[in-house]
């Protein structure tokens, strides 16, 4: 059963490291999904936010990250 | 025939993430092995391999009765989650905040808790052993079979992704029967960081086809991207290490 548990925990875990950072990724996906589907703009505008709604996720959740350890 | 610009970024990413993740797995079954023999440590391979085995012979058929364009959205953003988490840990490992993977270190506190665990529940160190390394192989394993579903299904490039992490498998097994020691000097945070740029990249690309961007070159659109990414990494190195001073 712990065998179970620990591979679901682990399976989580590869998407879910952090809630904030995976939230954040999701919200970005959301927008480039509505203006790419329900919007009159060529889908190629949301996945343009798709591409700098993650680099600039890469650069601000390893700035947080960094503050926050520091701020300890 | 595949042309080699579109099998050659899945195979890369395929044999490199799996490089990452076949490295650990072999921390801990060597850490078995040095501690009980090479019996429990293969039983417990050899088992997690062909438990591996059947769920990619049971899902694999699953995924051709998936429309295409859901495939890519699913895997596309399962590889955003995945890839940028990768790419973030590595950014912050690089720049001091967290620590870098040890693999001497794992394989020496692998060895000590799995002594004192078979003392503690009085428990058949082999049965402990093998277990241990049963469990090291398929969580790895997992993320192997993982990675190459989602850089291989989305382009009909399932045997050139896979064939790139049995490559990586089979060099990882070479080098450590040469060297029997927890193989420390791969440089896997560097790997870790390349391998999250190439992730968060198919990530991208994936996600976009799924909802409808017809991305501007086709497939050379994926090095462009990693481009990206690689710059949006360093820059969170420089950025994370700016933020430390800063704080505190």
């Amino acid at each position: 059963m712990s065998l179970i548990a620990e591979v679901l925990k682990e399976l989580v875990g590869m998407f879910v490291g952090d809630a904030r950072l995976s939230a954040a990724v999701l919200a970005v996906v959301a927008v480039s999904a509505v203006v790419a589907d329900g919007t009159q703009l060529d889908p190629l505008v949301g996945g343009g936010i798709l591409l700098v709604g993650c680099l600039l996720l890469v650069v601000e959740s390893a700035r947080r990250h960094a503050r926050r350890v520091a701020q300890r | 025939m595949i042309a080699w610009s579109t099998a050659a970024p899945a195979v890369g990413a395929a044999f490199l993430a799996s490089l990452v993740e076949v490295v650990e797995a072999f921390t801990i079954v060597l850490a078995v092995a040095t501690l009980r023999g090479w019996r429990p440590a293969a039983l417990g391979t050899a088992t997690a391999l062909a438990v591996l085995g059947a769920i990619v012979l049971a899902l694999g058929p699953l995924l051709g009765r998936v429309p295409l364009g859901l495939l890519q959205l699913v895997i596309g953003v399962l590889l955003l989650l995945f890839g940028i988490g990768w790419l973030r840990k590595a950014a912050l490992r690089a720049a001091g905040v967290i620590p870098l993977h040890d693999e001497d270190a794992i394989f020496a506190r692998e060895t000590a808790e799995l002594d004192a665990e078979a003392r503690r529940r009085h428990a058949s160190l082999a049965w402990l052993a093998g277990l241990t390394a049963f469990k090291a192989v398929l969580l790895e394993g997992l993320e192997v079979v993982f990675i190459v579903v989602a850089v291989g299904a989305g382009r009909g490039l399932l045997l050139p992704a896979g064939a790139g992490a049995l490559g990586a498998c089979l060099l990882v097994l070479a080098v450590g029967a040469a060297v029997h020691r927890p193989l420390a000097r791969v440089p896997e945070n560097t790997l870790k960081f390349g391998v999250g740029v190439m992730l968060s990249s198919f990530g991208v690309f994936w996600t976009g086809e799924g909802l409808g961007a017809a991305w501007p070159g086709g497939d050379l659109a994926l090095p462009l991207f990693a481009l990206l990414f690689l710059g949006a990494g360093l820059t969170a190195v420089a950025v994370a290490r700016r933020a430390l001073p800063e704080a505190a």
